[in-house]
């Protein structure tokens, strides 16, 4: 018998699922406005650097940018997590997993959001 | 019965004890229409009385005959032979998936009863397919209740624990048939059965392949169940949330509703 | 519940990917883990790649004449492949698992692979042409 089934869970629970669904969700609504508006509505879909810093002018483009980052990235990790936990890993192993994603995540999401707020400022200047 | 004649191959998987399997080879002579069970008694009876299967009612309800037949789950006494080979053709049988091998065909299906009993299942109200509780049980005998006619549809035959791919890799993830018994038996009402199925050896472990609905020979449908499951959790998170009562932790059915 | 335990984890991984005996149901769940693995990859690359741009029009203008060739644009539609998938699957599955249209998950799940195949297609033709 398996000890661990009445036992303290890690909390992979409701909400980090419904995290990731709805992330996934907002992911595919911003995709489609991303695709939509990067490539018919741009003037011609963006294909040089001079307009990509123009359209970055814009408010709603990075906005809009930044919070793709912010879900894509957390859904990936959410999913990777998901993944690992079908293999049962031991609790020490797991919370380093946290930490690890958790740091991985905060990362990628401020070069993100620095990378986006470089290319704003990029276009103001010039 | 035809009068029909088919020389069939059985490749039958072997294991004893810590030997390496291997496959030992009978080729039968059958009536396309038996199954494949009766193909696997006739070799214990005739040919290797070394060879460990089960099987008792011969006809789904005991769900004691689950293998798998050319890599398929299958219950063997309903699987007629022309369903899965054809004169002249192999058929190959070997035990189910993600159990613990007991010898050759057999498996240990102790850990999913003892689940199963840990979950709960209850006889079935016909119309409004919900669980009858213990407490609205009346006492004597129901045999003439039309809402008693339902029980379970689950056999506990143990097909969809071998399908599903998580099983294979999870040890502790509670399984498809074991979530179905608790969807059936109700998770509202009981705070422990409520917290193993929202946890990660619970629903969330479920990736929606629906392989266990698939190979159900008894139409549970346990994939259908697990989102159901899924649907509950998290309304009831949601409830716990917005403030509302605590059910799970009281254990009233009332509060629930 | 087994010996699974005693198996490698990589050996207990790999059965999540084997579609012998199978039906159409366990290949939807391939394809969406693959795709999450690959889209996981892509994202990796993508804000990698993308570091290209704060360096300036020339690094980027180079790099867009760099990937016009008929090897990258093939990934490229890989990659609309997957996201197409993904992206469509966990429609499903955020609908089933809210009780919507479960009776039909296998219906739905034939429709995302049809969509799908016929989204990558136009795209082709479309990116190659372009």
């Amino acid at each position: 018998m398996n000890e661990s089934l009445y036992g303290p869970k890690t909390g992979e629970g409701a909400w980090l699922w419904f995290i990731k669904a709805l992330t996934g969700v907002l992911v595919i609504v911003i995709l489609f406005t991303h695709f939509i508006v990067n490539h018919f509505v741009a003037p011609n879909g963006l294909l040089t650097y001079a307009e990509v810093l123009k359209y970055y002018q814009n408010p709603i483009i990075p906005i809009m940018e930044i919070l793709f980052v912010v879900f894509v990235v957390s859904h990936s990790l959410i999913g990777l997590r998901g993944i690992i936990l079908d293999l049962k890993p031991s609790r020490s192993l797991l919370t380093a997993i946290n930490w690890v994603f958790t740091a991985v995540g905060a990362v990628a999401i401020i070069y993100g959001v620095w990378l986006i707020l470089t290319l704003v400022a990029k276009g103001a200047s010039s | 019965m035809s009068a029909i004649r088919w020389t069939v191959t059985f490749q039958v998987f072997r294991k004893k004890g810590e030997q390496a399997s291997h496959f030992d080879e009978f080729k039968l002579e059958v009536d396309p229409d038996e199954y494949v069970l009766d193909g696997v008694e006739r070799i214990w009876a005739f040919h290797d009385h070394s060879l460990v299967y089960r099987h008792a009612c011969h006809h789904s309800t005991c769900g004691a005959c689950g293998m798998r037949v050319n890599g398929a789950e299958k219950l063997t006494c309903i699987t007629p032979i022309r369903d899965v080979t054809q004169d002249g053709g192999v058929v190959r049988v070997e035990p189910l998936r993600n159990f613990t091998l007991v010898s050759d065909l057999a498996v240990d299906m102790g850990v999913m009863y003892k689940h199963m009993d840990l979950v709960g299942q209850h006889p079935v109200n016909l119309d409004t397919n919900e669980a009858i509780q213990p407490e609205a049980r009346p006492a004597g005998p129901t045999v003439d209740r039309p809402d008693y006619l339902r029980l379970s549809d689950c056999i506990e035959c143990g097909l969809c624990v071998s399908a599903c791919p998580i099983t294979a890799s999870s040890p502790d993830y509670l399984g498809p048939a074991v979530l179905a018994g608790a969807q059936q038996g109700g998770i509202l009402g009981d705070a422990q059965v409520f917290h193993l199925v929202d946890s990660e050896d619970g629903v969330w472990r479920c990736h929606s392949a629906f392989e266990c609905t698939a190979v159900c020979p008894s139409f549970v449908d346990p994939g259908w169940r697990i989102m159901d499951l899924r649907r509950q959790v998290i309304a009831e998170s949601f409830r716990q949330l917005f403030g509302g009562s605590n059910p799970k932790e009281t254990g009233s059915k009332e509060a629930s509703k | 519940m087994s010996d699974i335990t005693r198996e490698a984890p990589i050996t207990r991984a790999a059965k999540w990917f084997d579609p012998r005996s199978r039906t159409i149901n366990m290949v939807g769940f391939i394809l969406n883990r693959i795709t999450a693995l690959g889209l996981t990859l892509y994202l990796c690359m993508h804000l990698i790649v993308l570091s290209q741009l704060a360096q300036g029009p020339g690094a980027f203008d180079t790099f867009l004449a760099n990937i016009h060739n008929p090897i990258f644009t093939f990934l490229e539609v890989l990659v609309v492949t997957a996201g197409f998938y993904h992206g469509l699957n966990g429609i499903r599955i955020v609908l089933i698992s809210f009780g919507v249209g479960v009776r039909y998950q296998q219906a739905l799940l034939i429709s995302v692979l049809v969509i799908t195949v016929v989204v990558s297609a136009v795209f082709a033709v479309h990116m190659f042409s372009f």
